[in-house]
């Protein structure tokens, strides 16, 4: 669950290369993905419309893994193992399902919800089910300068380091969230489907590779890190 | 005041609630004094346990919970228990499945 889609290693571009467009059995599409690499999904946050009244305290009564504290917050909390997920229920029968790692996991996970509360005599119908928020994250495998970064793209990012570490980029076309940390890990948030994210993605790849972070020329450890394993590699390379 | 009236159904709160129905039926009490004592043992099981300080700890797998009303229910699964003895010797007791009825401490004074 939640694998359909690889995990990608930049190194591994040269096997992918070899056979483009073939995605599916472990090779990414680079017509889709020319990084190479594929932001995984890692949360996905949806709404449906149970379009029934529901009484919470009969529901956290007689199902299981169910909080109610209405003095708290005015939803019934329910979880489920598979999908594992959890769902946010209020008494107008509007439901958030958050959790899930797929948008089929998230219906499936919403339907289960809704079959729950059916089964406790409600008249739970399945309406206008949407997928609100979807959040991704990946790692483009080298360090970035955030700082460099902020000060060409000022209009989009934002960086203060005292209040948060990583940089917050908001991207306009896909409307889309992405914070961007040194370590050259990125989260990607605010899609309303994964296409965004992929797409938002590849627009700021070629901005990251800009501000790759290059080691400090006067440091020779990082230096001769950086040589042994591109010379292990070449010598890796069958001789022509 | 008003008490929680969950340890009527421990051993000891089962044996003096039998032992009360008991002499209400000879009539040696009547069920007013009986009702009386219950509520004085409520009372009594509450002040007493909250004075233990003594700790268990256990460990098992959590199958299922709910909070309603105030009151945390857990139904765990393969739950072992770590029984200590006072010489300092350790031992494990293990039941398959306990149910916990867990309610808030702070609450019992109110009413």
């Amino acid at each position: 669950m939640g694998d359909d889609e690889p995990m990608t290693d930049p190194n591994a571009k040269a096997v992918t290369v070899a056979g483009p467009s073939d995605a599916g059995d472990g090779a990414v599409d680079l017509s889709v993905h020319p990084s190479g690499i594929v932001p995984q999904l890692q949360n996905i946050v949806a709404t449906v419309n149970l379009d029934c009244k529901l009484d919470l305290k009969t529901i956290a009564f007689h199902a299981r893994n169910v909080e109610y504290n209405p003095k708290r917050f005015a939803a019934a909390i329910m979880r489920i193992r598979a999908p594992k997920t959890t769902a946010l229920i209020f008494s107008s029968g509007k439901m958030v399902c958050t959790g899930a790692k797929t948008e089929a996991l998230a219906r499936e996970a919403a339907r289960k919800y809704a079959k729950v509360i059916s089964k406790l005599g409600f008249p739970a119908q399945f309406k206008d089910f949407k997928i609100q928020n979807m959040v991704g994250s990946c790692d483009v495998k080298f360090p970035i300068r955030l700082e460099g970064l902020a000060w060409s793209h000022g209009h989009f990012a934002q960086y203060e380091p005292e209040l948060f570490p990583g940089l917050i980029y908001r991207m306009q076309m896909p409307k889309i969230v992405l914070l961007i940390f040194v370590s050259g890990k990125i989260v990607l948030t605010g899609g309303k489907n994964r296409d965004d994210i992929y797409k938002a993605f590849e627009n700021i790849y070629p901005v990251l590779t800009e501000f790759r972070k290059l080691p400090n020329p006067n440091d020779e450890d990082v230096l001769a890190q950086l040589a042994a394993p591109s010379a292990a590699g070449a010598a890796a390379l069958p001789a022509p | 005041m008003a008490y929680y009236e969950l340890y009527r159904r421990s051993t000891l709160g089962m044996t003096l609630t039998d032992a009360l129905d008991e002499m209400v039926t000879t009539g040696e009490l009547t069920p007013t004094i009986a009702m009386k004592v219950l509520a004085q043992f409520d009372k009594f099981m509450n002040g007493a346990l909250k004075s233990l300080k003594t700790k268990l700890s256990f460990k098992g797998d959590l199958e299922t919970y709910r909070f309603c009303d105030n009151v945390w229910t857990f139904m765990l699964k393969n739950v072992t228990f770590d029984v200590s003895g006072p010489g300092g010797d350790k031992r494990a007791a293990s039941v398959d499945r306990l149910k916990i009825v867990a309610c808030d401490g702070k609450a019992v004074l109110g009413v």
